[in-house]
């Protein structure tokens, strides 16, 4: 067996943002000041609001980008509401966004900060 | 004793700055009805209610990022202009406001053009691409990329500039150009058309068999190159010469190389020929090629049925007779009809092929409507902007650069400089023109994007962007170093071209595709007429016969930039393979 030790995450949650492309940027950055560490972008196509605006739907673009972003779970709220604010998802054709609680995350952590918190808890 | 209770402080934060409302999309989503044989209802959704800044929110980026696109195409180019007319002629700007004034008509008219294009063209251009090969049969397919060749060529924007060119042309000392370019404009349009339609065909057949580029090209230089030799035969004839290889650039812009390179992919994927890597290219390299002999053969053949004299008589009598303006001929009419002329047959055919031949329904017909009323509305802009902008701004500076060297009536005190000096600052300001009009063209990044990928990563985009418009600054400052002289086109084009096959011969065929497209790539909308009409300014400032074949010079110089720093990266992946070796042999050596 490997003597490596697994530092998992607890309390996290997903935050699932689907924007016209171009704007995951913005989004992005509005999460990394609201405290978000990263991001993982992708592309994708999809519709549903576009036609039920008529005319104005051609100013919806059908290629969208999709951001995801790693929180915690005290953090949810905050970027929820910046992305919100930003993205103006307010705005038929703008986006949507979903909060999805995960079980465990595993990532790079600082060894003296997970040595700190390993002895607290 | 008392009760401690221990709450989470993230949950207390949590709790007073919340500020959402929670809905259960129980709530909201739609109630399937059922009709009464107890059947689920298809349901459709209600339009929406929009507030306005709803619509300020959702229109504002759209706008926005389609009118930062043509901003930046056109005013690095107009600055850069009018700094050196300036700074460096000492010229005011004359008519100012009514260049400004085009400038933003063509932005706007590009951005609408363009806009429209993407939604309204492009779809046909896809479907029929990709259905049309499993539904008609090969000499039919052909016979459509035929005419589609010459339809893209009326929509292409570039085109009208050719028709502006033609009044400024002096019917006394070039009576065939003036010929050309004024009586027979719409069949000079349908030769040029007629040329790019062969390179579809042609472009298309090669896609399908996987023909080698390099035959196609000996083979379509050798009449090129005839018919230029015979034409230099005929004094009078040869002033066309210029405008002949001219064409060739004119032709491959923002209508044609999309569409018709979607047609060629389509038919090449369901001919079983797949993507292969650089089936994109090609076409683009005939399309510039051809239309030079579809417009030497015109020239030959207006030069049997007309003479000088005639022409100059006829011209005369006409200009008298042209007191009165036809209502169709003054400035708002002409673009809008011109406008019209250019997108509505193109799409008429489109229409016709699709509903008649493929008996495909047309999807989203709302949409398709709306990007075809941009498209045509954006070119009777663009038109205007056209005569009114780039025309007259590149005219302008055409016509005052010669005065660095030489004594034009506009430029007060000149000679500005002495004639060396004078002529130093010509040349370099058409290269500098022609490095930084290619540069910052959007065409030439995605070129270099492909590239980099092809050749993995050996040609550096950098370089190939850098290479491309190395060769379009010196052509442009030899095309004007022609016009200063009077150096007859064939001279120059002939031992380029000559260049031109020498190195395709020793080239591989990759960079021979890369290199022969590259020059179709950088004659943008906006280059092709303020570059025209730049040369045709210098040239009437100077006192030439004609100021043609400076795009001609740009289309030759990045061909032969790039090849040859694409046998310099050949040379130098060798070279390094050869160390690479003699190390692994010497190690060999030494540790068996």
């Amino acid at each position: 067996m490997s003597k490596r030790n697994i530092v998992v995450l607890t309390d996290v949650a997903l935050i699932t943002c689907i924007v016209q492309k171009g704007i995951a940027d913005t989004i992005v950055k509005a999460a990394q000041d609201a405290g978000a560490q990263g991001a993982t972008v992708f592309y994708a196509r999809g519709e549903g609001v576009r036609e039920r605006l008529g005319v104005l739907g051609i100013a919806v673009e059908v290629e969208k980008e999709i951001v995801n972003i790693v929180v915690a779970t005290d953090q949810i709220d905050r970027i929820f509401e910046k992305i919100y604010l930003v993205g103006n998802l307010d705005t038929p054709g703008m986006g949507l966004m979903y909060v999805t609680p995960l079980e465990k995350a595993a990532t790079y952590i600082p060894k003296e900060i997970a040595d700190k918190l390993s002895n607290e808890a | 004793m008392p009760i401690i209770k221990k709450i989470r402080f993230g949950a207390l934060v949590r709790e007073i700055t919340m500020h959402q409302e929670e809905v259960s999309y129980n709530d909201l989503a739609p109630k399937i009805k059922q009709d009464h044989d107890g059947n689920d209802l298809a349901y459709r959704p209600t339009k929406l209610q929009v507030r306005s800044i709803d619509i300020y929110r959702l229109v504002q980026p759209y706008f926005k990022v389609r009118l930062i696109d043509q901003v930046k195409a056109v005013l690095p180019l107009a600055i850069y202009l009018i700094l050196f007319q300036l700074l460096i002629l000492r010229q005011d700007v004359t008519d100012s406001w009514v260049i400004t004034a085009g400038l933003i008509s063509v932005i706007i008219g590009l951005m609408f053009f363009m806009e429209g294009l993407k939604v309204g063209l492009m779809p046909f251009g896809e479907t029929i691409g990709n259905v049309l090969p499993s539904k008609a049969k090969l000499p039919t397919v052909l016979l459509i990329a035929f005419l589609l060749g010459i339809g893209v060529t009326f929509a292409e924007p570039a085109i009208g500039a050719l028709k502006a060119a033609g009044a400024i042309v002096d019917v006394e000392s070039a009576p065939y150009l003036y010929s050309l370019l004024n009586n027979w404009s719409d069949v000079l349009v349908l030769m040029v058309g007629m040329g790019v339609g062969l390179a579809a065909v042609l472009g298309t057949l090669r896609f399908i068999y996987g023909w080698s580029l390099k035959p196609l090209i000996y083979l379509s230089l050798i009449p090129t190159i005839g018919l230029t030799l015979y034409i230099m035969t005929n004094s009078e004839l040869s002033k066309m010469l210029g405008l002949a290889w001219d064409c060739g650039a004119v032709t491959t812009g923002p209508v044609t190389v999309p569409l018709v390179l979607s047609l060629g992919i389509g038919i090449a994927t369901s001919a079983g020929k797949g993507r292969s890597s650089l089936s994109g290219f090609g076409i683009v390299t005939l399309a510039s090629l051809f239309p030079i002999v579809a417009v030497e053969l015109l020239a030959i053949y207006v030069s049997f049925v007309e003479t000088p004299e005639m022409i100059i008589r006829e011209a005369a009598s006409v200009s008298n007779l042209a007191t009165t303006i036809n209502w169709h001929e003054k400035t708002p009419y002409v673009e809008l009809l011109s406008g019209i002329r250019a997108i509505v047959p193109l799409v008429i055919f489109l229409i016709f092929i699709l509903i008649f031949i493929l008996k495909e329904k047309i999807k989203n017909p709302g949409t398709i409507a709306y990007g075809i009323s941009l498209s045509v509305i954006g070119m009777i802009i663009f038109n205007v902007g056209l005569s009114y902008g780039l025309a007259k701004l590149g005219g302008q500076s055409g016509g005052l650069v010669p005065g660095a060297f030489t004594q034009v009536d506009l430029v007060n005190g000149s000679p500005l400089y002495n004639l060396t000096l004078g002529i130093f600052i010509a040349i370099a300001f058409a290269w500098i023109l022609g490095f930084g009009a290619t540069l910052a063209e959007p065409a030439l990044n995605a070129l270099g994007m492909t590239v980099e990928n092809l050749t993995n990563g050996a040609f550096r985009k950098k370089l190939l962007m850098y290479a491309v418009s190395f060769g379009v600054g010196c052509g442009i400052a030899l095309g004007i170093l022609k016009i200063i002289y009077a150096i007859p086109i064939a001279y120059i084009v002939v031992p380029g071209y000559l260049l031109a096959i020498v190195l395709t011969y020793v080239s591989t065929e990759e960079f021979v595709n890369i290199a022969w497209d590259s020059a179709g790539v950088t004659t943008g909308p906006v280059t092709v007429p303020l570059v025209l009409a730049m040369g045709l300014g210098f040239g009437e400032a100077v006192g030439a016969i004609e100021g043609f074949g400076i795009l001609s010079m740009a289309s030759i110089g990045p061909i032969v930039s790039v090849m040859a720093t694409g046998l310099w990266i050949q040379w130098k992946v060798k070279k390094r393979r050869e160390r690479e070796d003699k190390l692994v042999e010497s190690t060999e050596g030494v540790s068996p």
